[in-house]
């Protein structure tokens, strides 16, 4: 059991050895999270920590989060071996495996701590090295940026989140973290939620917190993008789980809220993968997405708590928790994927590619499955999620709030719709068709060492789906500790319908089995012509959809998307350009420009920075007597 | 046992029988109507299977720029179409599977095949082809909330999330304050139908400008055997989203097979109203199509909204 808290061994000299330590303690972790949800004694270690009482417990939350950790932790080890060799001159390798140990170590610390401060400590190591982490190509100015606002926005974040540990300290009568029982709510329990959900959020890049991450996870190498979307995004989840776990109970109306906020989330984020063109920006904002879907699963649980609905708590938490691992596995695939693809073309615009799965069929083969995942389609992971929470949203409807539930409905749908576009446009535009210019045209698989760790995300993908059925008794392990003595077992409760979902979904590939089975026999032309482009005589591969026509029908109603396009008249027009361009209507459009204006009024102060140091002694010396004055006519004035 | 063998044995046969041999006919009905309607007398009604025979035993060509994607729109189209037909009840026949929450695998199903298609038009890399996969994509995103308020209306309605009882709820008709949700749900997923189905106004199937189509466009590299599984497919989303069309409106009648009858009958008159809406209306022109989703979408949430207060 204390494997799981084995720090994981930063990077020595030798590139093979710190991989193969680092992937270790992730295994060992991996088999302790494993343990601990399928049905484990919960371990606890209890020592003083700043003259408190701490405690490292390994519960079934804890587990449930440590789980999709270490699964990804390891393989990104491994895969980062082969993806940014140590030895790579300028690639900063040694400091990229020694933060990506640290933020492993710090993440495992944060899922097992019980205690407030030790719980804040964590935090910021997480967040601190994976500043280091999304900066390790600091000599690419858009990349310092990127970790620059990641690094404010983490820290504003956790200023809510160190007032809200500071009041449940309070609530709990020290920074020991024991749930309270289950009763009637303090007057204090609503603004320990507030300051929670407002931290947490910023973390989980919920609307309108979310700006930081897409550059974030767009600039970081693509293993460090896999464990900062497929995890430490969740982190924002867990601490909201937790937090909320302690509390004798939550009012009802935040649960309809974090559903709204889940919804819009998620709606916003797949609305704006659409129209992204860097592949990398794309599948960060489908993150948005899938921790908008994640938070309608909280939002649902917390109704169902509220109002004593079990059926609501246990579909809600369930769908949250199973979600957080579906997505845990499609969304590093994906990353992976695309660190392959940046290792094959060199460049993560993918107006430029095309055709990909001839030159990258490996490739192309596993990340199909993660394509069908993040859409949510049966028979993968993504969908089994979904369904769950599509359960909890009709139950809401039913029991819960129905005009809340009825709008995140809308939204999931749409949503789902929306993904179709999203990722159809990913996979055609990168790996279909031909290429549309130089980048692809040496492009090849990647070593083993990659595709293994790709390989086995894929094959989980599929996997989860007919293996789901003994998770279920893991998922109400898992609901107890965040709702005490509220959850039912999942298994009597759709254990049938879920059995039959499984059956049709086994009956899916049968069938296309036997379609296929039919398709083979049937004779095939010698001769491989051109594709039949409607008569057109001479084809070329600029002549193809490109991305950003693909998604033109729903870009051009977001607000940060302009496109310029001059009119064209003549009978026989000359060169024509399109120009398009993306930003995030939140960050670059609302937020950037007040803070510049914000930035523009606190220049004024530069005037007192002189850069002599008499004068700073000056105001050191006047700020003293200033002081001084006050304290000896306080005592005079009638106050 | 041998007495409930009997009729599932029969309930099995005439799935079958609706499933794998029914479909090619209902386009064959609606051609055969458009044509009657233009004073023509048109391709023979079965048409369709004569078609399948040819391209069954047809050699099929593959583009040199295509991959194995190329063959995972048509194979995943009718798996999950076949899926999905097990679940859709066949008028008021006894159901083989059912279970709750089947409503949202019955819509992702739909869902799995669109995709498929998708890429294996992208796939090939004609402009065109990239062109429709864009416009099916994009219009099926509004498509898919008129089909799901219509569910979430039914559900709040019947108490339930399977298909069965929502759309076998013959009693719906009489209570009076669930009629009028029923005739918005109705409206609302007859124009998912003609949209899904590419017909007109929507879509045009028997254009022969590749510029104005959405899903033929898509279809356009297939040929031989991969073709054949590809209309094949067509027809069959004709029957399963026309069952669902057809289910709610059909009377309850005492013998089983007089309601297979009655669902026969059902879907042959959708056909023919297919046909009749066909002569009779012009396609949109494509920045209409949204409005036209759009009003689905409103018909089946007003119908939502109205059981929610």
């Amino acid at each position: 059991m204390a494997a799981a808290f084995l720090p994981l061994v930063p990077p020595l000299n030798e590139g093979r050895f710190s991989t193969l330590l680092g992937a270790l303690g992730s295994l060992l972790a991996f088999l302790a999270a494993a343990h601990a949800l399928l049905g484990g004694v919960p371990s606890h270690l209890d020592f003083h920590f700043w003259q408190g009482p701490a405690r490292l417990e390994l519960d079934a939350l804890s587990a449930a989060f440590l789980l999709p950790l270490h699964l990804v932790a390891g393989l990104g080890i491994v895969y980062g071996a082969e993806y940014w060799p140590i030895t790579l001159s300028k690639g900063f390798g040694r400091s990229l495996r020694f933060f990506f140990g640290f933020l492993v170590t710090a993440m495992t610390l944060l899922f097992v701590t019980r205690n407030g401060l030790l719980f804040l400590v964590a935090w910021e190591i997480m967040a601190v090295s994976a500043f280091f982490l999304v900066n390790t190509e600091h000599h690419r100015p858009e990349v310092r940026r990127a970790s620059w606002v990641y690094l404010v926005c983490t820290h504003t974040g956790t200023l809510a989140i160190t007032a809200s540990v500071i009041l449940l300290a309070h609530r709990l009568g020290g920074f020991a973290w024991s749930p309270l029982p289950p009763g009637a709510l303090g007057s204090l329990d609503v603004w320990i939620l507030v300051l929670a959900v407002l931290g947490f959020a910023f973390k989980a890049g919920l609307l309108p917190l979310h700006f930081w991450l897409p550059a974030a996870h767009a600039s970081a190498p693509s293993h460090v993008s896999a464990i900062l979307s497929a995890v430490m995004l969740k982190t924002g989840i867990y601490g909201l789980l937790r937090v909320s776990s302690l509390l004798p109970g939550v009012p009802a109306w935040m649960g309809g809220g974090l559903l709204t906020l889940g919804a819009l989330s998620a709606v916003y984020g797949v609305w704006n993968a659409l129209a992204q063109r860097d592949y990398k920006r794309l599948l960060a904002y489908s993150s948005i997405e899938n921790l908008g879907i994640i938070t309608m699963g909280v939002g649902l649980g917390w109704t169902g708590r509220a109002l004593g609905d079990p059926w609501l708590t246990t579909l809600g938490f369930g769908g949250a928790i199973f979600h957080v691992w579906n997505h845990a596995i499609f969304k590093s695939l994906l990353f992976f994927g695309s660190g392959a693809l940046l290792h094959a073309t060199g460049t993560r615009d993918m107006e430029g590619l095309g055709g990909l799965a001839a030159r990258m069929p490996r490739t192309a083969m596993i990340l199909l499955p993660g394509v069908l995942a993040v859409t949510a389609l049966p028979p993968f992971n993504g969908f089994l999620s979904e369904w769950f929470i599509y359960r909890g949203l009709f139950a809401s409807l039913r029991g819960g709030d129905a005009w809340s539930s009825g709008l995140a409905l809308l939204a999931l749908v749409f949503t789902g719709g929306l993904a179709a576009v999203a990722f159809a446009r990913f996979y055609g535009v990168i790996f279909l068709g031909t290429s549309r210019s130089e980048a692809g045209a040496h492009a090849h698989d990647p070593s083993r060492l990659m595709l293994v760790p790709m390989g086995i995300l894929a094959a989980l993908t599929l996997g989860i789906g007919f293996l789901s059925l003994p998770l279920l008794p893991v998922l109400d392990r898992v609901v107890r500790v965040v709702a005490p003595g509220q959850g039912l077992p999942l298994a009597t409760l759709v254990g049938r319908d879920f059995r039959l979902l499984l059956l049709l979904e086994g009956l899916l590939l049968v069938f296309g089995g036997l379609a296929l089975a039919w398709l083979r026999p049937g004779t095939r032309a010698a001769e491989a012509p051109p594709t039949w482009d409607c008569g057109y005589a001479a084809p070329t591969a600029r002549m193809q959809y490109t991305g950003s026509s693909f998604a033109e029908g729903w870009s051009v109603f977001l607000p940060g998307v302009t496109q310029r396009v001059r009119s064209i008249r003549a009978l026989f027009p000359r060169a024509h350009s399109f120009h398009t361009r993306v930003l995030d209507a939140v960050g670059d459009g609302l937020l950037a420009p007040w803070l510049e204006r914000v930035a523009a009024r606190l220049f004024r102060f530069h005037r007192f920075q002189t850069g002599y140091l008499s004068v700073y002694i000056l105001y050191v010396l006047v700020t003293l007597l200033g002081v001084f004055l006050w304290l000896l006519l306080r005592a005079r004035l009638p106050l | 046992m041998s007495q409930a063998l009997l009729p599932t044995l029969l309930n099995i046969l005439f799935r079958a029988f609706v499933v794998l041999l029914l479909p090619p006919l209902i386009p064959g009905i609606i051609t055969k109507i458009k044509a009657w309607m233009a004073g023509r007398s048109g391709p023979p009604v079965l048409q369709l299977y004569y078609d399948l025979a040819k391209l069954a035993r047809k050699q099929a060509v593959f583009s040199r720029t295509t991959t194995w994607v190329f063959l995972a729109g048509p194979v995943g189209t009718v798996a999950a179409l076949l899926v999905a037909s097990l679940l859709i009840p066949l008028g008021h026949t006894a159901p083989l599977l059912a279970f709750e929450g089947d409503v949202i695998l019955f819509a992702y199903l739909l869902g799995l095949g669109r995709f498929l298609t998708v890429l294996s038009a992208l796939d090939t890399g004609s402009a065109f082809e990239g062109m429709g996969a864009a416009r099916e994509v994009s219009f099926s995103a509004l498509a898919e909330p008129a089909l799901f308020f219509g569910f979430a209306a039914l559900a709040r309605a019947t108490g339930s999330l399977s298909l069965t009882p929502m759309l076998q709820s013959h009693g719906m008709w009489t209570a009076g304050h669930l009629s009028g949700p029923l005739m918005l749900i109705l409206a609302g997923w007859g124009i998912v139908f003609l949209a899904e189905n590419s017909r007109i106004p929507v879509d045009d199937p028997n254009t022969h400008l590749e510029l104005t189509m959405i899903h033929e466009v898509m279809v356009l590299d297939h040929s031989g055997r991969p073709l054949a599984l590809i209309l094949y497919g067509a027809s069959l989303k004709l029957v399963v989203l026309g069952a669902l069309l057809v289910d709610p409106l059909l009377p309850v009648l005492s013998k089983g097979w007089l309601n297979g009858l009655a669902l026969l009958g059902g879907l042959a008159l959708l056909a023919v109203v297919v046909g009749l809406v066909e002569s009779t209306t012009a396609r949109f022109r494509m920045n209409k199509v949204p409005q036209f989703l759009v009003a689905g979408v409103l018909a089946s949430a007003f119908a939502f909204l109205l059981l929610l207060v």
